[in-house]
Order: C-alpha cells, then structure tokens, then sequence
C-alpha cells in the first residue's frame, strides 16, 4: 500500500513532465485547428512548425519521466539570500502571486499608484518586513516617483485611477 | 567606406552632451541595479528595459550599452563582497575574490576587477570593430538555409552544451519556441495560440517574457527561501593596488582577454568555459600556486578579464547574425525589437550610423566606468546591505511596472505572473532559463527563415542543406549530441578497470550528473 507513495516521493519534477506533456497536447490541438486557407500558405503551412514543437514537447515529456523515475532530478539555484535547508515556504510565495494578479486586476480601476504602491507594501510585509509604518511610505513614494517619472519624464500614460484630478 | 572613418563618426555622435548624458545614466543604474544581491546583468537589463519605450534609438541604445558593461561591473562588485554570483559566468571571480575580501583585500580585489574588465573590454569592443564588418561580408550573402541553420546550431548549444542536463535544457527550449509561437503566424497572418483572445494577436511582448523569466521568477524563487537574518558583507575603501598586485594582474588580463573574446563570438558562447578556463590557466600558470583557493589576485584578474572579453565577443553573434547566446543578450536582444530593428548583416548596411554609434559608446561606456567606479565602490558597498523585504519588494514593483508599461495592458501583468511562475519551476527544478527566452525570441524568426528556404526550394527540403555553412552547422549539432555520450560511454569502460571497486560502475550513469558535461 505504501509502495506507490515512496516510489512517488522526491520525485514532484514528475509534475513538470506532466506539464509539458499538457502544454504539447495545447500546442497540438491549436495547430489542429488552424484553418487551411492556402491562399498565401506558400509550400510551408502556419500549422507545421507547431505541430514539429509539439511533438518536441512531448518527447521531453516522456524522457523527462523516465529520466525522473531513473533516480535523475535537476538541482535547485542556489544564491547567497537562498536558504535550501528547508522547503519552500508557501505562503509567502502564493501570498506574493496573489498581490501580482491582485496588481492585474486593479490596475486600471485604482490606477497605478495606489495599486504599485500596494505590491511593494503588502510584498515587504510578506517577505517579513516588521517596519509597519516605513514600509508603505517608501511603497507610496516609490509609486509616486514612478509615476510622475513615467506620465513627465518618459511620456507613458500610466494611469491615475482613483487619483484622477489629484495627481 | 573605412571601418575606422566609420567608427570615428560613431565617436562624433557619442560624445555630443545628450548622448554622452545617457551613456552616464546608463552606466550609473547598471552598476547600481547590478550591485543589488541576486540581480544578474540579465535582471538589471530587464528591468531597465521599460527606460527605452520612451527614448529615441540611438539614446537608448547607447544607454544600454552602459547598462550592459555597468550591469556586469556590479555583478562582479557583489560577487567580490558577498561571495554571491549574480549570474554564472561571475562564480569564478567569488571563488578568489570573496577570499580575498575577506584576507582584508577587498580594495584591491574591486580595483584588478575593474581595471581588468577596462583593459578587456576595451581590446575586446576593438576586435569587435575588426570581426564584425568582416562577419558582414560573408553572412550578407548566406542564404536562409544558412540562417536556418544557424538558428539550430544557437538552439542546441544553449540548451545541451551549457548547463547540466539535457534533457532539461531541451524542455526549456520547447517551452520557449511554444511561447514563442503565440501571436499571429507573420505568413499567413493566422491566429496561433491565442486563445481567442484578440490582445495576444501581436504575440506576447518580449519584454514581458524576460522581465517574467529573469525578475519575478527569481523573486519568487528567492521569496520562498529567503534567508532570514543579516548577511555578513564586507566594508570596502577605495580601490586601489600596489606595485606587486599591477605585476601580477596585466598577464592575467591579457590572457583572459585572449581566452574570453573568442568563446564569447562563436555562437555557442556564454561566459561560463572561458571564465573557468581563466581560472585554470591562472593557476597553472602562477607562480604563487598556494595562494590559489585563499585569494589569489590572478584568479580574480584573469576571469574578470575573460568575462568581459566574452561580454564583448557575444556582440559579434548578436549584431552580426541577430543570434543572442546569454541571457544578458537575449535580453538586449529585446531591447533592439522594441523599436522595430532586427541585428543581423543588415543591419550594418541599413543603419551604419546606428551601430557604430553602439559601438563607439561601448568604448565610452567602458572609460566611464572605470573613471566612475574606482571612486564610488565604497557607495555601492553600501547598496549591498539593503534589507532584503524592500529589494524583492522593489523588484517585483519595477517588474509590474516595466510588464503593464509595454502597452499599458492590465493583460500582460497575468501573463507577468504566468510566465514568472514558470520561471520559478524552473529554478525550482534545475532547468535552464536561458533556452527559454533564446526560443521565445528566435523561434518565430527560425521558422520564417525555414519556411522562406522552402519557399525559394518550391518545397524541396534539400534545399535546407544546400549552402555550405548549414552543412557545417548541421555536423557541429550532430557533433555536440554525439560527442558527450560517447565521451561517457568511453569514459564508463575506462572505469570499469579492476581498480575499481566493483558495484561503482553499475550504477547507472546519469546524465544529470553535473560533472558528465561540460564540467
């Protein structure tokens, strides 16, 4: 009963196989479906390099199993900020992915200020800064500075949101 | 015309006040983004990418070349003091440079790295005036069959000469040729992978790509384990060196020089083999041989010089051929894309007055940053205590910034964050990064070049082996995929001699081990 699970443990890069395996079987069935028009197509259609990069994708799928499942695994990027002694640790990593599509989502509507200078908060926070008050006036300035650099300095509109009218 | 009537005018362009100015700006962020722990040259580029939607191409065109130089000069200062490379190529520099730091040698660690990468990226920009046009010639008339080839020879040496695992470093490369392939097919102009959605029509913006790879993926990376607790860094004064250390140095440098730019212009380059190369020449070749692994002033001299040697080689490819080998190319690679500019043999006709103003500001750029940094190195020293919330913070900032400044879509702050997830599992798993972004970004152009070969062929694909270079290019891919599992195989009964304890030699080979390569 417990023979499946340590033949699976340490080997979560099978997730990874499974991943290419996915994005070849994506890459395929849109190749599949684009449309012959053959007018300008030349002798070379828009369907065949696709088609030759899923099959790519799924030799590196399977090798990549076998490989895995040899005892083979990649080793993790190692840096002078970077502890390996222990896990990853979750909630700071998806806490930080939900600020980024948090910064996607309201971009537009609170504009660039408050939702940047949010991220750069909340991502301070998160990675265990305890400077409560410095840590959202530096965010605030920095989106500021940012801002009136991009919208003056560059000519990029980014926009004010909430702000319209006071920036 | 002259090469040299031509880089002469490009000097005239680069020193009018404004040009000069940003060549200024561009050195000073690339160091002081550079120096920053865990932000590569390749990070420091990205970041920086968005400065260009603004600017007019040849400001910041010569701006990047000082974020460029600026960016690896950084590098190689945290390297030094923190004894953590920000990129590969600057692991050798940490190995007798963090050493040496720490022997109370710091100053004149900085101060041999600095004028090494002066010394070496000065002959090295010249020999780039002399190979380039010189390239031109011949690649002007390569057909694409050749340019085809070219493009396969880049995309197998990325993925399987560098790096450990081959496997992992084709799946990195299929990743990216599949990102690559999103937008509209330029032939036919039909939707591919879009989904539908009519934003992602224009493909997706290589900016996003690399920003995605280099800055948030490390971010996060990083995030999920940061250390906690102040790392020890090193105080530093101005740098400066004595009569014995100039003694010890200049040979070095030369010789990395030597080493450096030839690795860095064939195109299968990277900084990796001629840094590590250096630093076994050094060795061999000292004649304080003890001191190596303590803090041996050659073997910060002379792979510094071989880096930057190659920093310079890798713009031969680039310029020449539009074939990007590092990270930090690829990525400027993007930065010329942006304004529509395609490097390549023609460019050397179409924009003369472009490129060899890039050209002459590199040499600029290079003086500025001896000049500048010499001096400053105690403030950048300073810059490398940052607390560690506001860096990662800052640089997830800027990453969404540069993402939704490049067309102002709140879209691309998704794909941001798809991409950089990706670029987490990467790290995670020990796949290359770089294969990735060297496929999103010349997949498309490999596949026009192929369907172009076809097209002149009327469909004929002996066509793809009719010019002589893809020949050559073809047998050197065959070479690279034969060559190291035979040099196993070989090495494997070798080993299998009785004064080998047996059982050793049945474990099965792997090929991720990291010594069965290039190492």
């Amino acid at each position: 009963m417990t023979a499946p699970r340590t033949l699976m443990r340490g080997r979560s890069e099978l997730g990874v196989a499974a991943l290419l395996g996915v994005l070849a079987l994506v890459v395929a069935v849109d190749a599949a479906g684009i449309r012959h028009t053959a007018v300008n197509a030349g002798v070379m259609g828009p369907q065949v390099v696709p088609t030759v990069i899923s099959a790519g994708l799924g030799a590196c799928a399977l090798a990549l199993t076998v490989n895995v499942l040899r005892g083979g695994h990649g080793h993790p990027e190692e840096g002078e900020d970077i502890d390996l002694t222990t896990g990853a640790h979750w909630p700071t990593l998806l806490g930080l992915a939900g600020l980024i599509l948090a910064a996607a989502l309201t971009m537009d509507a609170l504009g660039f200020v408050i939702t940047s200078g949010l991220l750069f908060y909340g991502s301070t926070l998160l990675l265990g800064s305890r400077h409560y008050v410095w840590g959202l006036l530096i965010g605030a300035a920095l989106a500021v500075a940012t801002f009136y650099g991009f919208v003056l300095g560059l000519g990029i509109p980014l926009p004010a949101g909430l702000l319209t009218g006071i920036l | 015309m002259d090469n040299l009537t031509l880089l002469m005018e490009g000097f005239a362009n680069a020193l009018t006040l404004q040009n000069l100015l940003f060549a200024l700006i561009g050195v000073l962020l690339g160091t002081a983004v550079g120096v920053l722990p865990g932000i590569g040259p390749a990070m420091t580029v990205a970041l920086l990418l968005p400065l260009t939607y603004a600017l007019d191409v040849t400001g910041s065109l010569i701006m990047f070349a000082g974020i460029y130089y600026g960016g690896m000069y950084g590098g190689s200062t945290t390297s030094i003091l923190l004894n953590t490379p920000g990129e590969s190529s600057s692991v050798v520099t940490a190995l007798e440079g963090n050493k040496m730091a720490k022997a109370g040698r710091g100053a004149q660690a900085l101060a041999t790295a600095a004028i090494g990468s002066f010394v070496a990226g000065t002959i090295a920009t010249a020999a780039l005036v002399f190979v380039a046009p010189f390239i031109v010639s011949i690649a002007i008339s390569l057909g694409a069959p050749s340019y085809f080839a070219m493009m396969m020879f880049a995309f197998i040496a990325v993925s399987t000469v560098l790096g450990t695992s081959r496997i992992r470093g084709l799946s990195s490369l299929f990743i990216g040729l599949a990102i690559g392939l999103v937008g509209m097919d330029a032939t036919t102009g039909q939707p591919r992978m879009t989904f539908g959605q009519p934003l992602l029509a224009g493909g997706i913006d290589v900016v996003v790509i690399a920003v995605a790879l280099f800055a948030v993926g490390e971010a996060l990376w990083i995030a999920a384990h940061l250390r906690h607790g102040k790392p020890a860094t090193i105080p530093v004064g101005v740098p400066w060196m004595g009569k014995d250390d100039w003694k010890r140095s200049w040979k070095p440098w030369l010789r990395g020089t030597a080493i450096g730019f030839p690795f860095g212009a064939i195109p299968a380059g990277g900084a990796e083999i001629p840094t590590f190369l250096s630093y076994v020449v050094e060795k061999k070749l000292s004649r304080h041989p003890e001191e190596f692994g303590k803090g041996a002033i050659e073997g910060v001299a002379g792979p510094e010089a071989a880096n930057n040697a190659s920093a310079a080689g890798t713009l031969v490819p680039l310029l020449t051929l539009g074939l990007p080998t590092t990270a930090t190319a690829a990525v400027m690679i993007a930065a010329f894309n942006q304004y529509g500019i395609h490097p390549g043999p023609l460019l050397f006709k179409t924009e003369p007055v472009l490129v060899w103003t890039l050209i002459a500001s590199l040499f600029i750029g290079n003086t500025l940053l001896l000049a500048l940094n010499l001096p400053l190195a105690p403030f950048w020293a300073k810059l490398l205590r940052i607390p560690r919330p506001y860096l990662y913070a800052g640089i997830l900032f800027f990453a969404v910034l540069g993402a939704y400044a490049a067309g102002l879509q709140a879209l691309n702050i998704v794909i941001l964050l798809l991409i950089g997830a990706l670029g987490y599992v990467a790290r995670r798993y020990g796949f290359p990064v770089l294969p990735i972004i060297v496929g999103a970004i010349l997949g498309p152009e490999m596949e026009r070049q192929l369907r172009r070969s076809l097209q002149i062929s009327a469909g004929d694909p002996a066509a793809l082996v009719g010019e002589p270079l893809a020949v050559v290019m073809y047998s050197a891919i065959v070479i690279f995929l034969v060559v190291p599992p035979l040099v196993r195989l070989v090495r494997r009964r070798w080993v299998r001699r009785p004064d080998v304890p047996a059982g050793e030699e049945t474990k099965p080979e792997n090929a991720d081990t990291p010594d069965s390569l290039v190492r």
